[in-house]
């Protein structure tokens, strides 16, 4: 799962080191037209439904958080 | 009329010393602090006994820097805010195309602040301004990779913003939500609507536009009343599902501006916010920001066409031939705008200002300054505006304007030649195709050094050859329908 992640936010943001990044939110490496497309694709490939609740900085910070949020949703 | 916005400030923080004029998430600025902080400023830079033109501001996130704004009016310059998140090839670009007098950076911020205000100084300064001097450059996307800088007076700012708090009916008890950057044209609106009404503005940190909840949540804890945001913000949360559990109830003003609105959008918005004004604004940089509203009056549907209506006052907008005549209506002409928004044009660049600002070909009978926006329309016959679309290459992506040569040019000085930037407007994505060696990586970070952010493609294909015409040029037809795009 977490190469079908990164290969999802890679495809998006090719520049940005999704394996280290901590800060993607909180500190504005992310702009908010990438996450639209981000979560559109992560919902289609994983079969989820990421709600506005699921929307905040811890869930999306690090490739990490991300797989934990897809993850619990897969289990919901 | 008032002198300059100064005169609006000073009545302001005169009436309603202790209201809270701007708010950030560390601080909050009363009008008299605004006052006092802009009137220090403005003793610390005539101290430094600068030249006339321009200063640049390295402007951020913060109520402060408002005041810094203000502040070098009082010293009896222009300012320029540069954005300090912007890549540094292009900021290079816009300090060389300004040629500033001063570069105000926040290192200085203390400095400045405390000094002590002299005020044989400032009116000296003061008995020279007059309403046309200019008041602020802001830069824009210019096709050969160039920004251009448009330069605002006090007359057209002042206009405009008497215009758009009639028509938004903005007063003092209304609290607004500022979403655009300070070095965008939209902040002007969230910099003097306080001004003018005495309403409290606040500027809500960036990263709240990816998580809805946390947004609407701070929105209601600050009792948000108004907001005139971009399309595409208002677009980026409606596609994140935001209206799900939450909205910004307290929200009773909404202008959008920025990019043409989806119905299904504003649809959206109307259901959540029942009680609201809808207003769509349209218009450049070029002509203060704004040129023609239309207030929403029904729900509208979700394949509906919004308008983008009629002139603000002191605007006149009419429609252009090709071969320069006048267009009757219900035909497309090119949008021309004449009257007190019209700028003063671009800074150091008299051949591009000459393009575009010019007498109206339609009037032989005394000197009339238009602007032709570059934007087609059509006049309907009950005088109303509907924009459609553009005949050369720039585009309007996620609320930014964007020149799709820029972008190319942007890659050849990276040494790829012939890649081509497109739009698809449907899924609001923009895309770059190029062939050679280079990886699409190294190709997405060196764009970022010298595009902003907003510019550089999310989807970029390394093509093993471009595909080509006949007579050589690129065959852009054939690369939309590899992305299944009209």
């Amino acid at each position: 799962m977490r190469e079908k992640i990164l290969e999802i936010l890679t495809e998006v943001r090719p520049d940005i080191d999704f394996e280290n990044e901590t800060e993607l939110v909180s500190g504005n490496i992310l702009e908010s037209f990438d996450i639209v497309q981000i979560v559109a694709e992560l919902d289609d490939e994983f079969d989820i439904e990421i709600s506005p609740k699921d929307l905040v900085a811890e869930n999306f910070n690090s490739l990490e958080a991300l797989e934990d949020l897809i993850e619990r949703l897969q289990d919901e | 009329m008032n002198k300059t916005v100064l005169t609006w400030l000073e009545y302001m923080a005169r009436i309603k010393p202790g209201k809270t004029a701007y708010i950030d998430e560390k601080n909050a600025l009363s009008f008299e602090e605004v006052l006092k902080k802009a009137r220090s400023v403005g003793t610390y830079l005539i101290k430094k006994e600068l030249s006339s033109g321009p200063v640049a501001v390295m402007t951020e996130r913060s109520v402060d820097y408002i005041a810094v704004f203000l502040g070098i009016v009082y010293a009896g310059h222009a300012y320029a805010p540069v954005g300090g998140d912007i890549p540094d090839e292009r900021r290079e670009k816009i300090l060389k195309r300004l040629d500033p007098v001063y570069i105000f950076t926040g290192d200085e911020l203390k400095a400045a602040f405390d000094t002590a205000e002299d005020e044989e100084l400032l009116s000296e300064v003061r008995k020279n301004c007059s309403v046309t001097d200019p008041l602020y450059i802001i830069f824009t996307s210019g096709s050969s990779g160039d920004p251009k800088g448009v330069i605002t007076s006090h007359l057209s700012l002042m206009n405009y913003i008497e215009a758009y708090t009639s028509v938004m009916g903005i007063g003092e008890e209304d609290v607004m939500a500022a979403q655009s950057p300070l070095d965008y044209i939209a902040a002007i609106r969230d910099i003097y609507v306080p001004l003018l009404t005495g309403a409290s503005d606040v500027l809500i940190p960036k990263e709240y536009f990816m998580q809805p909840d946390v947004l609407f949540s701070y929105m209601n804890e600050m009792k948000i009343s108004a907001i005139g945001w971009s399309t595409s913000a208002m677009t980026v949360l409606s596609k994140l599902g935001a209206f799900k559990e939450n909205r910004p109830e307290s929200v009773r003003k909404v202008c959008f501006s920025g990019s043409v609105m989806q119905g299904s959008v504003l649809k959206e918005w109307q259901e959540a916010l029942p009680e609201a004004l809808f207003v769509n604004q349209y218009g450049p940089t070029e002509a203060t920001a704004s040129c023609t509203y239309h207030k929403i009056d029904h729900p509208v549907e979700s394949d509906e066409i919004i308008p983008i209506g009629i002139p603000y006052d002191n605007y006149r907008i009419f429609l252009i031939s090709e071969d320069g005549k006048s267009v009757p209506a219900g035909e497309e002409g090119e949008i021309a705008v004449s009257g007190v928004g019209v700028t003063n044009g671009y800074i150091n660049d008299p051949e591009r200002t000459k393009a575009a600002f010019m007498q109206n070909p339609l009037n032989n009978s005394f000197e009339e300054r238009i602007y032709k926006t570059g934007d087609i329309g059509v006049i309907r016959e009950d005088g109303i505006l509907m924009y459609h679309g553009r005949r050369d290459r720039q585009i309007k992506y996620m609320g930014h304007r964007v020149e799709l040569d820029e972008i190319e040019s942007a890659a050849a000085s990276l040494g790829i030649i012939g890649s081509a930037a497109l739009y698809d407007e449907e899924k609001e994505l923009l895309w770059l195709f190029y062939s050679g060696e280079t990886t699409v990586r190294e190709l997405s970070i060196g764009l970022r050094k010298i595009l902003p952010g907003f510019m550089v493609p999310r989807k970029i294909k390394n093509l093993p050859e471009m595909p080509k015409l006949p007579n050589g040029k690129t065959d852009i037809r054939y690369l939309r329908s590899m992305i299944n795009c009209k």
